[in-house]
């Protein structure tokens, strides 16, 4: 309910979900008014849509703690609780991060030797990944927890892995650290000693230390790192991609030759749009979980809530939980 | 002669009148191929829409009920469409096809098309011989002008709809001179009433269910059939035994299942339809002596799922509101927008 775009987008990605995969079922908990009036406009099926009534809602504003005490009927608290009480098998939420963060870690359970649930963000990289050629890598954390432990850094790896390997139908994914310099001991104490552990641990495809260069290169499948490097480098590429279009908007109106030069390479820009649109992926995964939970982006339109619902529904038929707790060291 | 003959059948209290077409049969007509190809199905090869048979059999069961068949399929398809409703263990009393060579051969293509000029003297003609207290339930799809007729229809019947209202749908549907005075002969027939109690859209194309508000609460657009039967229900034509049975025939032949089922009832509930009594009254049956259902699934689990469906939407939903159909409106808005451009230029 409380996204950029409102519950109507919302609706139409659960209305498109109900007429693209048949076997999936969309609870959708907000207000049933705004809901209804939504779907009553939208093409869907309507044996595959129930809606859960919530009077409140988290709005992206809000303070995730005092919004969330303030609100124990907002749709974001319900949604965990129906979750976490089995009525859906996983939440998929384009609102408030950090309210969706919290409520979930107050309803769910983390997984036996998981500490910190971190949030995974897939971005754009140039070399294709797995068996889908994905055209995407996993980070994590990107900003669930500020400074990890090395515990911690070497749950993430597994979870990453674990994610690549069921998402992207990637059977052995390379996994690597954030680093300063490639070298095992850059890098502060808590990365050297997840490296050291990283490198015996048994089914990981650890590829050692990554740099921030390799980020956009898609060295490796996946990259760990803390929340607060995760969240400045995700920012970071996210600055760049605007800024590259607004140099190509520039160039456009600056020159006639520019503009023909972009009009002949728009086909190639349309296609590299096409493989890098984060709409696709749908959304990021909160790993650690007993219960799955994908955070789409805040502006996710209806395309992007559908697939994040179908992203959501492969963890859940994969049993992506019990593949992280085989993972992670015993 | 045998004295059971001789004694007349009760006069039907309630007529139902189904199309044939995307609304009892899935069909794909189109495009050419499609079209072929259903013009040469078998019998056997035919599928009806899941629950339709079994809705049609529930409400035959009553015994003063007609059934009436309204189809655009042409008259040489006859054979094969009587055979596979026999197939289905459905009763008809009428069953009218288009008859397309005809039009063809007189040069009347609009007519091979056109629904209005078709299927409304076909109505009012058999209205004109039913009995004057007979209530009717009409059965239709989204794919063509089924709402927009059968609402017509009504309405005529009810006298909410004038002649000059009626002309000028005419002209603006492409009604033939020889039809438009077969529908005004037959409508001037009848006793002023007004039968009609239910339009049911089957949404075989999924169209957002809110394109039909336009037609008020009367016309309700479905997803399947246990929901016509649920509205039915309310409505008194069945009883909860009755919509148990179509539900189980749902599951066993066509995939439903507990979460498509009570999803189809909440759908319902949120768009106004009171069925609260209705959901009561299924209870009430699933806790008799049904061991057909507890064979399925547990009856608590049925129970709680129609619940929670319930309970998850808060308070009752407003039912929705009635209102004046503007048939005119309706058609100007179903015209082709290059029609609608050029009249617009012309101007």
């Amino acid at each position: 309910m409380g996204s950029d775009f409102g519950p109507a987008e919302l609706v139409r990605g659960a209305a498109d979900l109900s007429l693209e995969a048949p076997l999936i079922h969309a609870l959708v908990v907000g207000d049933r008014d705004a809901i209804g009036q939504a779907l009553q406009e939208t093409r869907h099926s309507g044996e595959r849509i129930s809606v859960h009534h919530t009077p409140t809602f988290v709005s992206m504003e809000e303070k995730p703690a005092d919004a969330l005490a303030a609100k124990p009927d907002s749709s974001i608290s319900v949604a965990a609780q129906l979750v976490a009480e089995g009525e859906a098998d996983a939440l998929v939420t384009a609102g408030n991060t950090g309210a969706a963060i919290l409520a979930c870690a107050r309803r769910f359970n983390l997984l036996p030797g998981v500490r910190r649930a971190p949030l995974a963000a897939v971005y754009p990289t140039h070399q294709r990944h797995g068996e889908k050629a994905d055209p995407f890598s996993l980070i994590l954390d990107v900003g669930a927890t500020v400074e990890a432990s090395a515990d911690d850094l070497v749950a993430f790896a597994v979870m990453g892995a674990a994610y690549a390997k069921v998402i992207s139908q990637n059977p052995n994914p390379s996994v690597a650290l954030l680093s300063n310099g490639t070298e095992a001991l850059k890098g502060p104490a808590r990365v050297v000693e997840a490296h050291r552990r990283l490198q015996g641990l048994p089914g990981l495809r650890f590829a050692g230390n990554v740099e921030g260069v390799d980020i956009p290169k898609g060295t490796v499948d996946v990259i760990v790192c803390d929340g607060f490097v995760g969240n400045v480098c995700l920012k970071m590429l996210e600055g760049v991609h605007e800024t590259v279009m607004e140099l190509a908007q520039y160039a456009y109106k600056s020159k006639l030759r520019w503009r023909a030069g972009l009009a002949m390479l728009s086909s190639g820009f349309r296609r590299l749009k096409e493989v890098t649109d984060w709409e696709q992926y749908g959304g990021a995964p909160v790993l650690g979980f007993d219960r799955v939970f994908i955070k789409a982006h805040g502006r996710s339109r209806a395309r992007a809530i559908a697939n994040a619902g179908k992203v959501a529904a492969k963890a859940v038929g994969a049993d992506l939980s019990r593949r992280i707790m085989e993972g992670l060291p015993k | 002669m045998s004295l059971p003959d001789r004694i007349d059948p009760r006069p039907p209290r309630h007529i139902y009148r189904w199309d044939l077409d995307k609304t009892y049969l899935q069909t794909e007509f189109d495009t050419f191929r499609q079209l072929m190809r259903t013009a040469l199905e078998k019998a056997e090869q035919k599928v009806a829409v899941p629950g339709a048979a079994a809705l049609i059999r529930e409400l035959r069961s009553r015994g003063d009920v007609q059934l009436c068949i309204i189809s655009g399929s042409p008259r040489q398809m006859r054979s094969v469409l009587e055979q596979k409703l026999r197939l289905d263990g459905v009763q008809w009393d009428e069953l009218v096809l288009k008859d397309n060579v005809r039009n063809l051969l007189r040069g009347r293509f609009k007519a091979l098309r056109g629904q209005v000029g078709y299927k409304l003297p076909v109505l009012l003609e058999s209205r004109a011989s039913a009995p004057v207290e007979s209530d009717e339930v009409l059965f239709g799809d989204d794919a063509e002008a089924d709402a927009f007729i059968y609402s017509l229809y009504a309405d005529l019947l009810a006298g909410r709809v004038s002649e000059a209202v009626l002309h000028q749908v005419f002209r603006a549907a492409e009604v033939y001179s020889d039809d438009g005075a077969r529908i005004l002969r037959s409508w001037k027939s009848i006793a002023t009433c007004d039968p009609v109690r239910r339009i049911f859209v089957y949404l075989d194309r999924l169209t957002p269910p809110g394109r039909f508000s336009r037609y008020g609460p009367r016309v309700v657009p479905i997803f399947n059939y246990f929901q016509a039967a649920l509205v039915l229900m309310g409505d008194g034509h069945l009883a909860a035994p009755q919509v148990i049975r179509i539900a189980i025939e749902m599951v066993q032949t066509a995939g439903y299942n507990l979460l498509t089922l009570s999803n189809s009832f909440q759908d319902l509930v949120r768009r106004g339809l009171p069925l609260e009594s209705v959901a009561n009254s299924l209870i009430q049956a699933l806790e008799g002596p049904e061991a057909l259902i507890a064979a399925i699934r547990p009856v608590p689990d049925i129970v709680r799922a129609f619940t929670k469906r319930l309970a998850a939407l808060g308070s009752t939903p407003a039912p929705p509101p009635a209102v004046a159909i503007d048939y005119l409106g309706l058609l100007e808005d179903a015209r082709p927008h290059r029609l609608k451009s050029a009249d617009r230029r012309k101007d």
